[in-house]
């Protein structure tokens, strides 16, 4: 069976073979010590560094490009956006938290529940601040 | 008398209660699949799911109302499920208009309450009853394990076919709706097995989980059933199994 090695917990997972599994699912079910927040590809608190097994992983998803940029030729992806099918090590900062404060998610939190819309920042709608993501 | 189950055998259970009755198999999802739908069958079925998942938020907020505070994580679930519902990026009912309006029909189609069949309607009225009536980890099995969780095994097979230029044709923009719910109802649903292992503390709570799951399963069959049988079949004709590649 395939294993997912969590190098940064020290923990392992087998999962049947043929099968594909989001790896942040199967962190939370199985207790492995992954952060996370949002687990909508929108703060990027799940980001991991992919040590073994790239070949093994799903294609990158739209909400990856946004969030990471140019960190994805680095061999980070999110957690929750990546599913594998095989063999895989990954590691992670276990402090780490989402990518930026002023997120697209934290900038709409802003602009509805403080600032109220009418005040609102637009920019948080009309994807703007991409270029900041990265 | 039913006996306490442990955590293991309690969500095994949860799952065998779906088999054989999961929307994916249903004859609208497998012709959808299988590509012999027309972006007419598209439109009729985004007009029909806008009014079971539109209110979403409403059901989760009746369960996070009954919810006691000191089930705090599984509060903080619900509230952080209606987030990404509504406002945690684009609102997700915005998706599912802009992906009607590819297919060609209109936001005020889609709101009007009247293009839905009586399925879509009893399948809204059972996700309100539930919500409002039943203990919070029987709810949260109901419209979580037993109807949020069969997302992403049924957009996983639906996409492709969607965005392949050769099949339907749809550009990544237009179908985000479905990549969304392809990763975000993982961990909701995982987040609901979570609280209602948890939270259902008796043999009598477990044993009501399983059942409203097996009925959310069948709701969410029959509900993808009628809109073959209602939209589709005029076109195709009654759904042979047989037209699906092994």
């Amino acid at each position: 069976m395939p294993v997912i090695r969590f190098l940064t917990s020290g923990k392992e997972i087998e999962f049947p073979e043929g099968e594909e599994v989001n790896i942040l699912r199967i962190s939370l079910r199985h207790d492995l010590g992954l952060p996370w927040s949002c687990a909508s590809g929108l703060c990027g608190t799940d980001r991991i560094t992919i040590v073994e097994g790239a070949e093994n992983l799903s294609g990158v998803r739209r909400r990856e490009r946004d969030r990471l940029g140019e960190l994805l030729d680095d061999n980070v992806r999110l957690a929750c956006q990546t599913y594998a099918s095989g063999d895989l090590a990954i590691a992670w900062d276990p402090d780490q938290k989402g990518i930026d404060e002023d997120s697209r998610a934290g900038k709409r939190l802003k602009t509805v529940w403080m600032e109220g819309s009418k005040h609102g920042d637009q920019s948080a709608d009309d994807g703007s601040d991409k270029a900041e993501r990265a | 008398m039913a006996e306490m189950m442990n955590e293991e055998e309690f969500r095994v259970a949860l799952e065998d209660a779906m088999k054989g009755r999961e929307a994916k198999d249903a004859s609208f999802s497998m012709a959808w699949a299988t590509g012999k739908l027309e972006r007419k069958h598209f439109a009729r079925w985004a007009e029909n799911h806008y009014h079971y998942v539109g209110p979403f938020a409403d059901y989760l907020a009746y369960i996070y109302a009954n919810t006691p505070d000191h089930a705090t994580d599984a509060k903080d679930f619900l509230l952080q499920n209606m987030w990404e519902e509504e406002i945690g990026d684009v609102r997700h009912t915005d998706l599912l208009i802009r992906f009607a309006e590819a297919c060609g029909t209109t936001e005020e189609a889609i709101v009007d309450p009247g293009n839905i069949t009586a399925v879509t309607r009893g399948l809204q009225s059972w996700c309100y009853a539930i919500a409002m009536r039943e203990h919070f980890a029987v709810a949260t099995a109901a419209l979580v394990v037993g109807l949020e969780s069969q997302v992403p095994s049924i957009y996983r097979k639906q996409l492709p076919p969607l965005i392949d230029p050769d099949v339907y044709g749809f550009t990544e923009d237009e179908t985000e709706f479905f990549d969304l719910h392809i990763t975000s109802d993982e961990i909701h649903g995982e987040r609901g097995y979570q609280i209602v292992l948890k939270y259902a503390d008796t043999p009598e709570l477990q044993q009501r989980c399983i059942e409203v799951t097996r009925d959310g399963a069948d709701m969410r069959f029959a509900y993808t059933k009628a809109l073959y049988d209602t939209y589709v079949a005029p076109d195709l004709g009654a759904w042979d199994p047989a037209l699906v590649p092994a």
